[in-house]
């Protein structure tokens, strides 16, 4: 081993480097979350939170060819969202009018097309309780994991270990770590599924 | 009606697959297994977007967001990715060649006994130039026709095409003009100094050009 926590994301990164498109869109699905949380933090108006976090893709999107890796890719992408953030924010007390437009990306003369998000409903009650409803399902489904399960996706997902590490600390090989961190995500996801789904069934 | 066994198998080897390349752990060819799963395969993408919000509330509870919600989000960034040009980045080629650009046989024209002063500089010039025509190859396509212009770009050497596009004209974004702005005034002191020691090099003598543009070859 060459590096003491390889970026996980460097073969995401890889591929978009190459063109693909949709490894970005895998790259969103996991940190979007995370963003929007960071950005909430800094910018106050709720309705600009998920616009500046599409701000912040967009941005990462056209500087991926020049991310050299020397930090994680999560850090690079942190960092663009603070600027973005503040930026925001800066020509907010310019210009409040222009800036709500541009974050959304839409064009004048456009007026079907809305580049950024729809209204959001994260922050009514319905929203709110399915979040703790979700919250509540994954702490439950983590308690009710056997031991050897449990310990693996926490020293995954909490501890930040790279399967090597967690193959040290549970004194197994790491195709047992690969297993158990499945099949820990296979059983709590078996118990949001009902959570998740969309009332026709399908997601994305 | 039940998945057929065979899908079910296929979709729970993919979803392996995904819990790994989520942590990192996925080879070249169980990678590029999962991005075709994220392509092609619904269960797929519900399944990496449910490992993934697995691990952001494992770690905060305030991370638990109605799934409707985070699709809604990929859903408006598609629309504006779709007018974004596909993301190329540089071939590792592309920095070993600009020592063949026109600033490395421009430089030959100095004198001979300047060369190993502006060795550096000259190395510097062939790296700014190098910068602006890569920028200059990713402009056009933001005004052509998108994808189908960048994908043809993929194939073809980005150093290749780095200066007939430079001298080509064509308007690139507001970004870029300021990018190649900034490397052009950073260039611009050496060039001075460029122009000032070719025009002040006494010693030059009919024919030098020819024996110092053999010198700026590698040694070996």
């Amino acid at each position: 081993m060459t590096m003491l926590n390889p970026d996980p994301d460097a073969a995401l990164v890889e591929r978009v480097k190459q063109g693909d498109v949709r490894a970005f869109e895998m790259l969103v699905v996991k940190y979007q979350r995370r963003i929007e949380r960071l950005i909430g933090r800094m910018v106050r108006d709720v309705d600009l939170v998920a616009d500046i976090a599409q701000e912040t893709f967009i941005r990462a999107y056209r500087a991926l060819p020049q991310f050299r890796a020397e930090s994680a890719f999560y850090t690079w992408l942190y960092r663009i969202a603070v600027n973005t953030a503040k930026k925001a924010l800066v020509d907010m007390k310019r210009d409040p009018v222009m800036t709500h437009t541009a974050l959304q990306g839409a064009d004048d003369d456009d007026e079907t097309y809305r580049g950024g998000m729809e209204p959001t409903d994260g922050e009514t009650p319905e929203a709110i309780l399915a979040s703790k409803e979700i919250a509540a399902t994954v702490n439950a489904a983590i308690a009710a994991l056997s031991e050897d399960l449990r310990q693996a996706i926490t020293l995954r997902e909490i501890e930040g270990l790279s399967y090597e590490e967690i193959s040290d600390v549970m004194n197994c090989p790491i195709g047992t770590v690969r297993s158990r961190i499945f099949r820990a995500r296979e059983a709590i996801a078996e118990r949001l599924r009902p959570l998740l789904d969309t009332r026709d069934g399908n997601r994305w | 009606m039940s998945q057929p066994d065979s899908d079910r198998s296929l979709s729970e080897s993919n979803r392996r697959i995904l819990s790994a390349l989520a942590d990192g752990d996925a080879t070249d060819s169980e990678a590029s297994r999962a991005f075709q799963a994220w392509r092609d395969d619904a269960d797929a993408r519900s399944s990496w977007h449910t490992y993934q919000l697995i691990g952001d509330v494992l770690r905060s509870d305030d991370l638990a967001v109605e799934p409707a919600a985070d699709e809604a989000f990929l859903v408006a960034l598609r629309a504006r990715l779709a007018d974004e040009p596909v993301v190329l980045a540089p071939q590792p080629r592309v920095e070993a060649e600009p020592v063949a650009l026109p600033a490395a046989a421009n430089a030959s024209t100095a004198a001979a006994r300047s060369r190993g002063r502006w060795q550096g500089p000259m190395a510097m010039a062939a790296g700014f130039l190098a910068v602006i025509g890569v920028l200059n190859v990713a402009g056009p396509f933001k005004h052509g026709s998108g994808p189908q212009l960048a994908s043809n770009a993929a194939s073809a050497p980005v150093l290749a095409s780095a200066t007939s596009v430079n001298n080509s004209g064509v308007a690139t974004d507001p970004q870029t003009i300021a990018q190649s702005k900034a490397a052009a005034d950073q260039l611009a002191p050496y060039l001075a100094a460029h122009r000032q020691s070719a025009i002040s090099g006494p010693f030059q003598m009919p024919g030098s050009d020819i024996r110092n543009a053999s010198l700026v070859q590698p040694a070996q």
